[in-house]
């Protein structure tokens, strides 16, 4: 007893703790929801793993990292058995995207690609590099589906492309007249094999469309087509590769690919990419983000208790009861924010602890393709949907100290974090206000699912409805905690000066 | 009946809170829908939008106080003991129930009205070159409009019922956003199209919501009349879960 | 003229209740009756079935067995149930937003009755200065007061306190008093619940004791006042504890009742008087016991009372 009295500050507040985590365990319903939002997160998932049955659909192509890919592209190839290299020219290069059904207009895409490939084979996902003229962005160099490497961004109409093979290590070089060559990049490419297949090809990714997108088609000359070192004396083969990809939007209706050659000019009509899949690229894929869509079930029920925790006190009245065991008002809440954050922060780690490899298997089982995250990625997002759910059970904690309402705290709290989400996700919303309702509202905080990664070189949507946030994961994150953390402030303050 | 009716319309204007739950449905439903209209990128049929549904997205966030007043006019007189007392002054329960439900629909579909007509208005004002057209008043928006009150009416018996049941504010209030706001969101997660649509012909927001569209109505997962009968049909069971739990228990 | 009539009826039938929360038993068999004219106190410690009685009483409780008749009929049959049955279970059942006039009016509203009432009521229990105040300001004895107000407002011919006497201060205690006893001058039945003696004491004309679920005692004040006092003897000694010990060996019953007094039970007076002077005790006097009824309670809830802090003599043994 004695030890009690004359223990310092943090004895008392040690004691205090135990008092409040007394409190919450001791109401069977608070425990109770804390195991239901738990629950909700496991059977939203398991809801996402079996709700979709894709069995039999084409495999995804996966590149040499393991991650989805799309390659889909029209290609005019001859083996090439050794080291060589070739050289063309591109003399034009102009797409179509269709303005309604069957209404093809000719228009700009930014990434349609016209160059030089060589490749491990023409199954979708193999080995590749290749030098290109783009749309809207110049000469590149790209390999590997993720690299790229930017060459000089002139906009002559004629450009001449080069690749020299030599082993592993793939040269490309630009030339704005086909005599001064300059070298955009070398890069190494494990896994040629003994026989891949070089020659022009044509690319053309779906153009975005406001919330959307839409297929595109492109056409490209080429010219001056010369081969060096050791080619195979097949003839050139027109090839559309991986036609039937699930990461191929495929052509506008009324097109199709071709390649024709005529008076020394060789004609190639293409579509598809050559570039990481992204959530547009992959509709019918699950990421790991729809898996833990259960987050929202889980945090109404954490706010309800988060608000309940301190709301009933001053129903009962037993605030006087706890204010007069305890005078240090202000860490009474800071003792209760502790508990019911860690409670929140224990159900929702079990929960998607739970739900991620449950879903993704139940979706594998299914035949549904799931962004691959790696094991740091998926304990991060853990994680994160745990302090996600902890911070927000201190604001409505905090919330409902200085509301002293239930009904008001619970709708206040769920519509800051969940109306903001839903406008987001509303299509009509202009991207730059969902973009700002994410990065300032307490919705933020949801960046902590994302999983996919923006590609430069893609043009998609990247919204935080289709997984993409603009902040990362922590400084979504610290949104909300910083919400929570001025909420719990104020409150201390109007504890302090209100009377009990 | 008709006693009970005046003793709950008396306790309902005799509280500031009802009050300002109601002037601040207006304005933030007022508010939402004009601050939708000056911001979308998409407004004409031409696009897909609709200028009607649009005009009245405030609804969306309206209905959400809507729900705080129906949950407080039950769950607030069960956490403060009141009600032991109004069940003293009427020992009918089910009268209570119809009592206070009908108050609450009558003040819900008055200040709903306020709401949708000025959010209707805001949109007139705000959408560029007199895209929502208001007279003459065509069909489809007054279905909107009129369905969009009916809507807000339904919210309030069905978080009434909720609260009725669970006989705590917050949970109620908790239980009722979550139904609302969720489904939508969960249903997203669902891959197959056909469970999906299934999913937002059943859930009380989106199927009931489904009444403000005035364009692509064949597009929709649900019809608008049927729609707001499945809103219809959740209100009715919460009041009906309400009748039974009301009637078994310790008061 | 007086708006409160005098009046009179069958007041309260409770018979045979029984209900449990769980395993825990609320009522055992729980019957009494409240006649019209007098004041009964009902008492009994905490946890004897008081309040669930009255909760019983006005229908927002459900027994397993019994009936409770209010005015002759059960609760929740009665159409205007404020003009048979005017109650207080819990006066800080008010909304902290309202005022005390408003609280009464949606009352009055819910039995087709006017504002006049209402206004009526206010001035009769003397809550008219702070009737257009937020009641969430107000003290517990303002909100008895309003409570009991709201008891009256349908004038009827039974009225039903639970703890009426919480919270008031030694003046409103004396106004209760006089006010419950006018009540039943009226010809009224006035039921009174407390867990302190004390408060009923003066008050009450007839007692209905509680004890772990059931009446342990039915009647009314004087006669029980009198068995409690029958037979026993009040002795004054400056040696308590050897007089104790020479009347229990004699086959008494005795009680230590404070300082130099002892109270005797099993032996008449002249008895004592002996025995005392066979063994030399000192007594100053010997008189008839005359009990309290407080003994009256003690006595009775002795074996009720379920939650009882050993005395120290019981820690001794």
């Amino acid at each position: 007893m004695t030890t009690v009295l004359t223990s310092g500050r943090r004895a008392g507040f040690v004691s205090l703790l135990h008092a409040e985590w007394t409190k919450f365990r001791t109401v069977a319903g608070w425990g109770l929801g804390m195991a239901v939002g738990s629950l909700m997160i496991v059977l939203v998932g398991v809801l996402a793993g079996v709700s979709s049955d894709q069995q039999g659909a084409p495999p995804v192509p996966v590149g040499p990292g393991g991650a989805p890919v799309a390659d889909s592209f029209y290609f005019a190839h001859r083996p090439l058995t050794a080291d060589g290299g070739i050289t063309v020219s591109v003399t034009a290069l102009e797409s179509s995207v269709p303005a309604g059904p069957g209404d093809l207009r000719p228009g700009q895409v930014a990434w349609a690609k016209a160059g030089l490939i060589i490749k491990e084979s023409t199954r979708p996902g193999s080995p590749y590099a290749a030098i290109m003229v783009t749309g809207g962005h110049g000469v590149r160099m790209q390999s590997g589906f993720v690299d790229d490497i930017a060459g000089p961004a002139g906009t002559e109409p004629v450009h001449w492309l080069r690749l020299l093979r030599s082993g592993d290590t793939v040269t490309g070089y630009s030339s704005a007249d086909g005599t001064q060559w300059t070298e955009v990049g070398t890069v190494r490419v494990r896994g040629l094999g003994p026989r891949p297949r070089g020659g022009p090809f044509v690319a053309s990714p779906p153009s975005v469309d406001g919330m959307g997108t839409r297929s595109s088609v492109s056409t490209a000359v080429f010219g001056d087509l010369r081969v060096e070192g050791s080619w195979a004396d097949d003839a050139w083969t027109g090839e559309q590769v991986g036609p039937e990809s699930p990461t191929f939007a495929g052509y506008p209706p009324g097109t199709s690919g071709s390649s024709t050659a005529s008076g020394g000019e060789l004609t190639i009509t293409g579509a598809g990419d050559i570039a990481p899949a992204v959530r547009e690229t992959l509709a019918t894929g699950g990421t790991v983000k729809d898996i833990l869509t259960g987050t929202f079930a889980a945090l109404v029920v954490m706010v309800v208790v988060g608000t309940l925790y301190i709301t009933t006190e001053y129903r009962k009245n037993l605030i006087r009861v706890t204010l007069a065991v305890t005078p240090g008002r202000g860490r009474v809440l800071v003792a209760k924010a502790i508990v019911v954050g860690s409670c929140a922060f224990v159900a929702g780690l079990a929960g998607a602890l739970a739900a991620v490899p449950l879903g993704e298997r139940l979706a594998e089982v299914n035949g549904v393709y799931v962004f691959p995250v790696s094991s740091a990625t998926g304990l991060r997002v853990a994680l994160g949907t745990a302090a996600l759910l902890a911070a927000a059970a201190v604001l409505a904690l905090s919330v409902g100290a200085i509301l002293r309402r239930g009904a008001g705290a619970v709708t206040a709290v769920l519509l800051v974090i969940v109306l903001p989400y839903l406008l987001i996700a509303n299509p009509f919303m202009p991207a730059g206000v969902a973009g700002w309702l994410a990065r300032v509202t307490p919705a933020a905080a949801f960046a902590v699912h994302q999983t996919l990664e923006p590609y430069e070189q893609v043009a998609s949507v990247y919204t935080p409805y289709n997984g993409y946030f603009p902040l990362p994961a922590w400084a979504g994150l610290a949104v909300l905690a910083g919400y929570a953390a001025v909420s719990l402030a104020v409150a201390v303050v109007l504890l302090r000066r209100r009377e009990a | 009946m008709r006693r009970a009716v005046h003793a709950e319309w008396t306790k309902l204007r005799t509280v500031a809170g009802p009050r300002w739950l109601l002037a601040g449905m207006v304005a933030v439903t007022v508010a939402l829908s004009a601050a939708a209209a000056s911001v979308s990128t998409c407004v004409s049929p031409g696009c897909g939008g609709d200028p009607v549904e649009l005009s009245l997205t405030g609804v969306d966030l309206g209905q959400a106080l809507v729900a705080i007043l129906a949950v407080l006019v039950i769950g607030g007189e069960y956490g403060s003991g009141i009600f032991g007392v109004t069940l003293t002054a009427v020992p009918r329960r089910r009268v209570v129930l119809a009592a206070k439900a009908a108050v609450v629909s009558g003040v819900v579909a008055v200040a709903g009205s306020v709401a949708v007509l000025g959010s209707l208005l805001a949109g007139r004002v705000v959408l560029p070159g007199g895209q929502l057209v208001l007279w003459p008043v065509g069909g489809p928006t007054l279905r909107a409009a009129a369905g969009s009150v009916v809507y807000l009416v339904l919210v309030a018996l069905l978080a009434f019922g909720v609260a009725a049941v669970v006989r705590d504010s917050a949970t109620g209030v908790g239980i009722v956003l979550g139904l609302l706001y969720l489904v939508p969101i969960i249903a997203q997660v669902v891959g197959d199209p056909g469970v999906r649509r299934v999913l937002q012909q059943v859930a009380p927001m989106s199927a009931g919501l489904a009444v403000q569209a005035t364009t692509g109505l064949d597009q929709l997962p649900i019809g608008p009349w049927a729609g707001l009968a499945v809103t219809a049909a959740w209100a009715a069971a919460a009041l009906l879960a309400a009748a039974v739990r009301v009637g078994v228990r310790d008061d | 003229m007086s708006p409160f009539r005098t009046v009179s009826g069958p007041g309260i039938v409770v018979s045979g209740l029984r209900k449990r929360y769980g395993a825990a038993v609320a009522l055992d068999g729980m019957s009494f009756a409240v006649p019209p004219g007098v004041v009964t106190g009902f008492v009994g410690p905490n946890g004897a079935g008081k309040s669930t009685t009255m909760r019983v009483i006005l229908g927002l409780a459900a027994v397993e067995a019994g009936t409770a008749l209010v005015d002759g009929e059960p609760y929740r049959g009665l159409r205007r149930p404020l003009s048979r049955v005017g109650s207080l279970l819990d006066s800080s059942a008010v909304h902290p937003g309202r005022s005390a006039r408003d609280h009464l009016l949606w009352l009055a509203h819910s039995q087709g009755l006017t504002a006049r009432r209402v206004d009526q009521v206010i001035e009769r229990v003397g809550l008219a200065p702070a009737a257009r105040r937020k009641a969430g300001g107000y003290s517990l004895g303002m909100l008895q007061r309003l409570g009991i107000a709201a008891a009256l407002l349908g004038d009827p011919p039974i009225v039903m306190l639970d703890e009426p006497f919480n919270g008031m201060d030694p003046e409103g205690i004396i106004w209760m008093r006089g006010f419950l006893r006018s009540l039943a001058a009226q010809g009224r039945a006035v039921l009174v619940s407390s867990h302190l003696m004390s408060e009923v004491q003066g008050t009450a004309d007839h007692l209905v004791v509680a004890g772990r679920g059931r009446a342990i005692a039915d009647a009314p004040v004087a006669d029980l006042i009198a068995a409690a006092s029958s037979g026993r003897v009040a002795l004054r000694t400056a040696a308590p504890e050897h007089a104790m010990r020479v009347l229990a060996r004699a086959g008494a019953s005795v009680a230590s009742t404070g300082g130099d007094t002892v109270t005797v039970a099993g032996l008449p007076a002249e008895r004592v008087v002996a025995l005392l002077g066979e063994h030399a005790v000192p007594f100053s006097e010997v008189s008839a016991h005359r009990a309290t009824l407080e003994d009256v309670y003690l006595e009775l809830t002795r074996d009720a009372v379920e939650f009882r802090a050993a005395t120290p003599e019981e820690a001794h043994r």
